[in-house]
């Protein structure tokens, strides 16, 4: 039920996002790079290189289609020197991915680290009056589950459900699992069981 | 077995002929699945990291989900910036400071850091809280679980998330470190959780191997846009056994994963290779002395990081260091964002510098280091040899510093607890050594045109020496000298680049890097990682001693050994037996005083059905007798006997005692036991475990015994 929820939450954000953005930001550019006009010119004033960037179809994506509109007056005859110099490439992205995967990123940090201050804050107030009822296993060091008899006992509690039940029980056993890996990593420094 | 047993009923209906296809094509659905997953999750990643990357720098406020240089693409500013343009805002401009000046220096040095430990520090708590094992690199882990040892919880899908997510983060924070080694990490954590999937793989760890195997195919991959590459480092450094069908099974996964990351198309350049470079002027017969210097440098550089980092992270082992990890993250960030920032060329990401190192001086690129006195006045012809300006000088020694100041950090970088590779940064330090060497060769065959090695190919006007190659060259070398990898690394190279016309000049560098660096210091860094972790991992080198079995094997002198019965023993001697000794499993043997051998049978087993049989079978109570044979006893006063002949491996691999141990850690090693057993003259003597094997090789080249741990 939480999953559905919050893959609700997730889809709505998305799409208002989506309503606010202008389509400004276009998916196919060409880029041309050329040098300065005062390498083929001897009288011009410009001495920064050229960068110029179109939206233009892939086989247009070339000196003449887009530099030479551009500069046509300036360069007036020495077309056939200054392309051969000019570097085009034709890029294509999508941005509808990017801003997809950048959401998504961002939640599940979110998520994260919501759920971490949960432990780390109110986790020990709430577990408190049900961990009393619960045996741990305290068999750490061993490396066997026995799948069969494993599992601390479940006392029958009337007010809780059964559902509750189970995902505490899941939850204590995942932190007995991390508790275990800490210990082996930050304590005994070796990734063995 | 259970294969056999499908395959045999296909005749029998058309049910069982559906199931016998499933079983046999749900091997390659399941890589399927996985190369599919892993690409996701590299797209997903590579996105994500460099979106994080620039967030460092400044945002975008119109889209705040691109990064600079997709926010910066459709600008229409015809003059060159140093990439910043009107639509991204750098953090003084948000702060509503002008863009320039010192104030903004300081403000934006300000941000930089700050971001980075943010990045770093929600890493490594990250990792700390949800799942402590996604530390690390992964491959000497990874190495040793396919080699047949079982660590629980590795790869688990807790270990998959945080993982992912910590690795986006450490590499956003600016460290040293890369994501390829934690990405075969993550993707035979995906291979793992979908082998569940598929019964005939999740059930039988052997099997399952091959999946990892895969996987691991797979992550190199998507981390390099290296499929053949992949497939061969999984051949290479990964997996211990690799036969045909992993091949083909690693082909196909490698081959899904790439296809899916090129679609994703994170870096919007189309080529699914991360620094495409495309020289077209072919290589001179002498570049092959600098080649084959680089090669030695290359080397020497890798065994220096090696001892380095084991010194470190022996330091780090088993001293206070240890107890204070996300501390030392904080601190390790705050060294590195300090020291990057004032340099241009450690400030960018590690894998643009890669790129504008690699990459050959033309028309675009307007850095330092292509300063040259260059006036194009010819337009025919292709980017000529010049005399290098100021610029390349100032870049040289920025670029110098960088190298110093980078090997310095990943050395105390790599194996920190967040997730951490190494491969990008080997690659860093080798391009700069390597570029540098090409523009010294450069300007020397710019300088003496007629000496005789430039003579024929470098005419007055032709371009013959390319840095960038010689930067590809460097990279190559001291990859090789870290990893001491040899065939993967050359291919990975070259699909890395595009550039085939090189193969030459990578295998010598390649060569001579392994060659040095084996000469200097015998293990490459992943075997050493796996040394110092005391991992029960036997490595390939030949065993050169003459020893017998019967100098390894339990019991020692002066020592019993533990056998369990096959008809006399009560369930109350074995558990007595069970708690005395420590042993992972005990021989079955007729009785005590023949001591003829009937099979062996495991701790885990023993276990399991005592407690079954306690909740099972009435009556059955501490003096029942368990029996190992299949007659059932005629006698049938006192408790119910307990009958235990199907946990009972009746045909254990025996060697005799006076079998030289360079057979035995052959067949260790080809076999992939835990145990074996030791017979003379037909009798039970003692065992030899997988332990004793690594204890004795390890006393044998005078090492410290004690250091393999075992569970």
């Amino acid at each position: 039920m939480w999953n559905k929820i919050l893959i609700g939450i997730f889809i709505i954000s998305m799409v208002e996002t989506g309503l606010h953005v202008e389509a400004q930001y276009e998916d196919k550019r060409c880029k041309c790079i050329c040098p300065s006009l005062s390498s083929v010119l001897n009288n011009t004033k410009e001495t920064e290189r050229m960068m110029v960037i179109e939206n233009v179809p892939r086989l247009k994506c070339d000196c003449e289609n887009v530099i030479m509109p551009r500069i046509a007056d300036k360069i007036k005859g020495k077309e056939r020197e200054f392309c051969p110099r000019c570097q085009c490439k034709f890029e294509n992205r999508n941005t509808s991915i990017i801003k997809f995967v950048v959401i998504l990123v961002i939640w599940v940090i979110s998520l994260l680290v919501v759920y971490m201050l949960f432990l780390i804050c109110l986790d020990p107030l709430l577990n408190k009056r049900v961990k009393a009822n619960y045996q741990e296993h305290t068999n750490e060091e061993d490396d066997v589950t026995l799948s069969g008899v494993a599992g601390p006992s479940v006392h029958p509690m009337g007010a809780r459900s059964n559902v509750l039940n189970r995902v505490g029980h899941q939850q204590d056993k995942w932190k007995r699992q991390v508790r275990e890996q800490r210990k082996n990593i930050y304590d005994r420094h070796t990734m063995l069981n | 077995m259970r294969h056999r047993y499908i395959v045999k009923k296909i005749q029998y209906s058309v049910w069982d002929f559906i199931k016998g296809a499933h079983d046999a094509w749900s091997g390659w659905v399941c890589v399927l699945l996985v190369g599919v997953v892993t690409g996701c999750v590299a797209g997903v990643m590579d996105i994500g990291a460099s979106w994080m990357t620039d967030l460092k720098l400044g945002i975008c406020p119109q889209a705040f989900w691109l990064n600079r240089e997709q926010c910066c693409w459709s600008s229409n500013e015809t003059t060159f910036d140093s990439g910043n343009c009107s639509q991204w805002y750098t953090w003084p401009e948000i702060m509503g400071h002008s863009r320039e000046g010192g104030f903004a220096y300081f403000v934006s040095f300000f941000f930089y850091t700050l971001w980075a430990l943010f990045f770093a520090a929600l890493s490594a708590s990250l990792v700390k809280m949800f799942a402590p094992y996604a530390c690390g690199s992964g491959i000497p882990e990874i190495k040793t679980i396919l080699s047949g040892f079982i660590i629980r919880g590795y790869l688990g899908k807790w270990t998959l998330i945080v993982k992912s997510v910590g690795l986006m983060l450490s590499v956003s924070a600016g460290l040293c470190l890369g994501k390829e080694g934690p990405m075969v990490h993550i993707a035979s954590c995906i291979g793992n959780i979908f082998s569940y999937l598929f019964p005939k793989y999740g059930k039988n760890e052997a099997k399952k191997r091959e999946i990892l195997s895969a996987a691991a195919a797979a992550g190199v991959s998507v981390a390099f846009g290296a499929p053949i590459g992949g497939v061969l480092f999984s051949l290479e450094e990964v997996s211990y056994y690799f036969p045909l069908k992993t091949l083909w099974r690693s082909f196909f996964c490698a081959l899904i994963a790439a296809f899916v990351i090129r679609s994703i198309n994170p870096f919007g350049n189309e080529h699914s290779v991360l620094f495409y470079v495309k020289y077209n002027e072919p290589w001179i017969l002498f570049d092959l002395v600098p080649a084959l210097a680089l090669g030695i440098l290359g080397g020497a550089i890798g065994t220096v990081f090696i001892k380095g980092n084991l010194y470190w992270c022996r330091f780090r082992k088993f001293s206070k260091l240890g107890h204070y990890p996300v501390t030392e993250v904080l601190t390790v960030t705050l060294i590195t964002a300090v020291i990057s920032y004032p340099n241009p060329y450690t400030r960018l990401n590690m894998s643009q510098l890669i790129y504008l190192l690699f990459s050959q001086c033309g028309i675009s690129n307007s850095d330092d280091l292509c300063d040259y006195n260059r006036n194009f006045t010819n337009v025919n012809s292709a980017v000529e040899i010049a005399a290098a300006g100021p610029g390349v000088y100032r870049a040289i020694w920025l670029l110098i510093l960088a190298f110093i100041v980078y090997l310095i950090l990943t050395i105390f970088t790599f194996g920190m607890k967040v997730p951490c590779g190494l491969f990008i940064p080997s690659l860093c330090l080798g391009a700069i050594m390597g570029r540098i060497v090409g523009i010294g060769m450069e300007q020397l065959a710019y300088n003496y045109p007629e000496v005789w090695i430039f003579a024929d190919e470098c005419s007055k006007g032709g371009n013959c020496i390319n840095p960038g190659l010689y930067a590809m060259i460097g990279a190559c070398a001291v990859l090789g000298g870290v990893t001491r990898m040899t065939i993967s690394l050359i291919v990975i190279m070259f699909e890395l680049t595009g550039g085939v016309r090189y193969i030459v000049l990578l295998m010598a560098a390649a060569m001579t890097s392994k060659w040095v660096g084996d000469a200097l210091g015998r293990q490459g860094i992943y075997d050493a990682h796996i040394a110092l972790n005391g991992y029960p991992f036997l490595g390939k080198e030949e065993f050169a001693h003459t020893t017998l079995a019967a100098d390894v094997m339990q019991p020692k002198r002066n020592e019993t050994l533990s056998v369990i019965t096959q008809d006399s023993m009560t369930i109350d001697d074995i558990v007595n037996l069970l708690k005395e000794t420590e042993h992972n499993g005990y021989p079955v043997v007729v009785s005590k005083e023949s001591q003829y051998l009937v099979g062996f049978v495991l701790r885990r087993d023993l276990n399991l059905a005592i407690e079954n049989a306690k909740r099972m079978i009435d009556g059955i109570s501490v003096m029942s007798v368990v029996y190992f044979t299949s007659a059932t006893p005629a006698q049938s006063l006192g408790p119910p006997p307990l009958m235990l002949k199907k946990i009972l491996d009746m045909a254990p691999i025996t060697v005799t005692d006076q079998t030289p141990m360079e057979t035995v850690v052959d067949m260790f090693r080809k076999l992939g036991l835990r145990q074996t057993l030791v017979t003379h003259n037909g009798r039970l003597l003692g065992v030899i475990t997988k332990k004793d094997v690594l204890r004795h090789i390890k006393q044998m080249d005078n090492e410290d015994p004690n250091t393999v741990l075992f569970n």
